[in-house]
């Protein structure tokens, strides 16, 4: 087998906490706030590097969205990754799932000489998981959605996982080029190398594609390659705890935590 | 535009994927059953089951009891174990054959592996996640809630041109409708074109059950000094709510409970969905592991104890008085619910 | 290097530099006679302690696991007071810390606590927005130039609600002695201290540089922090603020504002106190009068002291980023630090210390047959204030 690819994409979310509607516009403010990368996004890249660390090969990290997105793709080299791609166009904006998974796919064929492709669980912000299936889809590979303990099985071509399911698990193998979605939390992501730090923001291998670098269907990224479309957003009620104290016998009191439980029973 | 693979003008109905796992429907389909029989009222659109798995037209009458008016049965050996490659390719089959307007799938593991896939496949949008569903007055358009952002937002997606209009629907957020055991309905039985070179993957082990993470659990009951080493309550309430125990860091230094159950700051770092918080008094050490609960409840004998700061549902009482009750009324609540 | 290690053996290899480099040196001149070995506090509640000679030797080696000790170490300093060499212990242990970072040999949870620092700006993951939550309900504003000082509340103070409850007296008593002042709220970043003490140096540079910006350009002169550990860094890592700069640790300023007649304790506070000294005041900053000065001034508080204080104080087990990392039943320090504490006949053991506090009072229960309570020396200095005699309701709970 030659030397092992592994892509890893990764979302640059906004802390969900710093996250408010405009009362008037009711859009959703993004500006000015504070950013970080998709928590689970840094389980997948975690996993890809140390992949790469037990079989060589190299890493390379893709992402989607607007020129600030650079300083976070820093971030990945520094942690290890050997080159970053955004793909960043104003065409791409106010993509869903389908034109997302789409435009990511293309970037990725271009890059080419996958084996591995590994996406977080799903994003903080968007939270649909959709993602990955995806590129598999677009990309025509196997997929392992919620993924860890994920091993690459070297002379057979395959990969090894074991998968989260609700009450259960299960372990699947898959042939390479696979696409793996990988749960939260499933390690703990390290910290970046200052020197490699130091390098990404001076010379880090960075590049950065508009649409017309990809070869994509102009129908079928950003806006109008969105099937769904918002019909309105809302901020939920604040997630302030409701310190409601409860009266009463413990029997009374048992019976207004169950009336007020009944969602979780 | 992308365009879906077939269009509005040719389609009609609401289906519902009826997960099955093991021979055993998830609780979140027949939620969607009922769900999408209360969309259906008052408009004359037909709610059609979908069925993949290995001998499981049993099932069916389930789905009916629960609101379908018909269920359509894809039985093939190759689909005993989900798998994404089958399971897509037999669900594609069944939509182009029958073209819904709408499908709706549980935001299981295995539902958003499928549904991910289905969507592309078919080209068509998804809103994934959904918290609430709706039918649009005047067009009849699916509208799904969901939250993003932490739960932060909600946003309201619709999908106004491809078909079918795809959406998964997290579970627990709609009930489980009555059976009504007299209901009619048709059960069909369609082909399934599947060969072994169709599916990628291979399921080398499949397991209910799994040992302690405390990190995954969607609920937790948990103890500290308070229970005074006799966790028998806990470990009921916890069984009972298929969730886990946890406990603060004084269980694990008096060897009632082991490590890996502790919670906190230089324990494990939790997000249930539901914590049942027993005699512990909050500390800032603990409170950090639990603190990304969606919903808090708190026992604790000290009306003063930090904890109740923390929690949506507070109850000033003694545990080994509280919890008695609240494992009976669990039980009651449950019963009615047909359990999940 | 000033003189060459005994052990040539070992020593004189390429595999030295390596150690070396990355200790900065501070492990050359040890000369291998055991004394640090013998006095870490570690043999108090273990049968093995830190060897900081074997761990240097491991780390030569690259020998698998040679990081493990390493961890342990809670840079309290008592070691390196004794070394007849004046090895810089610390220096070392923390330089084998980030030779461990680079080759990836860190604890778990560690990695995490670095990307909270640098996501959210502080050590539990918190929004920033969230920080300045403690003062909620009382007039604490932003900093101003011309404010005699400003508050650095730190990590603990602003998050942990225990130790908020600190920051609170302590402002109380600023209010009382008509002290300017104010804080950088949201925008107060992390002093760095996690960072430098686990051993992640070139973050810590980076920290500092950006940190160090902020101050000047909010024109800080005074500053007063509530943690020993925020202190020291200020104080003694912070080589580009100087001029006019002036670190303090509050014990230090309240003891000013005593003195030059601004605070006064006018009410009787009949309470039996024994001070715990955290040796990020004493031993590594020779802070032990100014402390104990602050409780004499309080009339009808008697001190008593445990038999391990000031430049020999038995440290709580919480420095060295020990806070973030598990430590078993029956090896805190912090246990055997609240016995002495009961054996005084104190009622209260009062500290100054965010992570003393927390680690003493989650020792309540080994001395749960006493009356003791773990206090802040700002919630006693505020009791005395108030000429309320009650501790319960603002000590900490009993088990
Ligand atoms: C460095 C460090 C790290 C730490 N890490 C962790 C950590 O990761 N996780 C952790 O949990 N702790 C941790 N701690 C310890 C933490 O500070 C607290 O000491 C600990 O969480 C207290 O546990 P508790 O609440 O069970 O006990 P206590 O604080 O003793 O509280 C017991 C509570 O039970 C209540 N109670 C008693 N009887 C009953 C009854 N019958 N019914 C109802 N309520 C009753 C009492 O009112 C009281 O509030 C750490 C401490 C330090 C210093
Ligand atoms: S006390 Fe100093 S000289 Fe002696 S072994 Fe320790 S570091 Fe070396
Ligand atoms: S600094 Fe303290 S804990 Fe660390 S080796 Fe020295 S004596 Fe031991």
């Amino acid at each position: 087998m030659r030397p092992l690819h592994i892509i890893a994409c990764v979302k640059v979310v906004p802390k969900p906490e710093e996250i408010r509607v405009d009362s008037e516009t009711w859009t959703i403010q993004r500006d000015g706030v504070r950013s970080e990368i998709n928590p689970p996004d840094m389980n997948a890249l975690e996993m890809a590097l140390a992949l790469k660390e037990q079989h060589g090969g190299r890493v390379t990290v893709v992402a989607m969205g607007p020129p600030t997105f650079v300083l976070y793709l820093r971030l990945a080299l520094a942690m290890g990754a050997d080159e970053a791609y955004l793909l960043s166009d104003r065409a791409f904006a106010g993509a869903d799932t389908l034109a997302t998974s789409y435009t990511l796919a293309q970037g990725i064929r271009k890059i080419g000489d996958y084996d591995l492709i590994l996406c977080g669980e799903e994003s903080s912000d968007g939270a649909t998981a959709q993602v990955p299936p995806g590129i598999a889809e677009w990309l025509n590979t196997a997929q392992i959605t919620y993924a860890e303990d994920l091993e690459v099985l070297p002379g057979s071509g395959m990969v090894k996982a074991r998968r989260e399911l609700t009450g259960g698990y299960e372990v699947i193998q898959a042939p390479l080029p696979c696409v793996a979605s990988v749960k939260a939390g499933a390690n703990e992501p390290r910290f970046m190398d200052m020197e490699r730090k130091a390098w990404a923001e001076a010379e880090g291998p960075l590049t950065v594609w508009t649409a017309t670098d990809i070869d994509v269907d102009p129908e079928m990224i950003g806006l109008p390659g969105s099937p769904t479309i918002v019909d309105g957003v809302a901020q939920a009620e604040a997630s302030e705890r409701k310190r409601e104290f409860l009266a009463g016998t413990p029997e009374e009191q048992a019976q207004a935590l169950v009336e007020r439980l009944r969602a979780y029973l | 535009m992308t365009k879906s693979l077939y269009g509005a003008q040719e389609a009609s109905a609401i289906w519902v994927y009826l997960e099955q796992n093991q021979g055993r429907l998830t609780g979140v389909s027949l939620e969607l059953v009922g769900k999408a029989r209360e969309l259906t009222d008052g408009r004359s659109i037909p709610l059609v089951g979908v069925l993949l798995g290995d001998q499981v037209s049993g099932l069916a009458q389930e789905a009916i009891a629960a609101g379908a008016d018909e269920v359509r049965v894809a039985d093939h050996p190759l689909l005993r174990q989900y798998t994404t490659d089958g399971y897509t390719k037999a669900f594609t089959e069944l939509i182009l054959a029958g073209k819904p307007d709408i499908l709706l799938l549980g935001a299981t593991p295995n539902g958003r592996d499928l549904a991910g896939r289905l969507a592309v496949r078919l080209r068509t949008g998804l809103t994934a996640d959904c918290t609430d569903l709706r039918l649009e007055e005047d067009t009849g358009l699916l509208v799904g809630e969901v939250t993003g952002f932490g739960g932060g937002i909600l946003a309201y997606i619709k999908c106004p041109d491809n078909r079918p209009q795809m959406a998964t629907v997290r579970p627990g957020v709609f009930a489980v409708p009555a059976p009504d055991g007299a209901r009619q309905g048709k059960v069909v039985s369609v082909p399934v074109n599947l060969a072994k070179e169709d599916i990628k993957v291979q399921v080398l082990e499949h397991v209910d059950g799994q040992g302690v993470d405390i990190t995954r659990a969607q609920v937790l009951v948990a103890a500290g000094r308070g229970c005074q080493g006799d966790l028998a309550l806990i470990n009921e309430l916890a069984s009972l709510l298929d969730g886990e125990v946890g406990v603060s860091r004084v269980p694990v230094d008096e060897g009632w409970a082991s490590r890996d159950r502790m919670i906190g700051q230089t324990g494990y770092v939790t997000r249930p969905k539901l914590a049942i918080v027993c005699g512990i008094s909050g500390a800032f050490q603990f409170s950090v592991g639990i603190e990304k609960a969606e919903t808090i409840v708190a026992i604790n004998t000290d009306a003063e104890a930090p904890i109740f700061e923390q929690a949506d549902y507070c109850i000033v009482d003694d545990m080994f008085d509280v919890l008695p009750p609240l494992i009976e009324a669990v039980k009651r609540a449950r019963g009615g619910n047909g359990g999940r | 290097m000033a003189s060459q290690p005994v052990d040539s053996v070992f020593l004189e290899d390429a595999t030295w530099e390596r150690v070396d480099k990355a200790t900065g040196g501070a492990a050359a001149s040890c000369f291998q006679c055991g004394v640090c070995t013998a006095i870490c506090p570690w043999g108090l509640v273990k049968e093995e302690t830190i060897s900081i000679r074997k761990i240097v030797r491991q780390a030569q080696l690259g020998l698998p696991g040679w990081s493990d000790g390493l961890w342990l170490c809670t840079t309290c300093l008592w070691c390196e007071s004794r070394c007849p060499h004046e090895v810089d212990i610390t220096k070392a242990s923390l330089g084998l810390r980030r030779l461990a970072w680079k080759e990836r040999q860190v604890p778990p949870g560690l990695p995490t606590l670095l990307w909270n620092i640098y996501f959210d700006g502080n050590a539990w993951g918190r929004p920033p927005s969230e920080r300045p939550l403690w003062a909620k309900g009382m007039a604490v504003k932003e900093f101003a130039p011309g404010d005699e000082i400003l508050l650095y509340v730190g990590d603990d103070a602003a998050y942990d609600r225990r130790v908020q409850k600190v920051a609170r007296a302590l402002v109380s008593l600023l209010e009382a002695a008509g002290v300017t002042f104010g804080t950088l709220g949201e925008r107060e970043p992390s002093s760095g201290d996690p960072v430098r003490s686990v051993g992640h140096e070139e973050y810590l540079a980076e920290m500092i540089d950006a940190n160090a910006r902020l101050f000047q350009e909010a024109g800080v002169k005074t500053m007063v922090t509530i943690s020993p550990h925020c202190y020291d860094m200020f104080a003694n890592r912070y080589p580009n603020l100087s001029g006019g700069f002036r670190p303090l640790h509050y014990s230090q300023y309240l003891l000013e504002l005593i003195e030059n007649g601004r605070l006064k304790f006018e009410k009787k506070l009949p309470l039996k106190v024994t001070y715990h000294d955290p040796c990020y005041l004493s031993r590594r900053n020779d802070i032990c009068d100014e402390p104990r000065q602050v409780l004499r001034s309080i009339p009808g508080l008697e001190l008593l002291e445990m038999e391990r204080s000031r430049q020999d104080t038995l440290c709580c087990g919480g420095g060295g980023g020990r806070m973030w990392m598990e430590t078993a039943g029956g090896e805190r320090f912090s246990d055997l630090r609240m016995r002495e504490a009961a054996e005084t006949g104190a009622e209260v053991v009062v500290t100054c210390c965010p992570h003393c506090l927390s680690c003493l009072e989650a020792s309540l229960s080994v001395v749960a047959e006493s009356k003791l309570r773990v206090m802040d020396l700002a919630e006693v200095a505020h009791l005395a204030l108030q000429g309320r005699t009650a501790t319960s309701d603002v000590a900490s709970r009993r088990p």
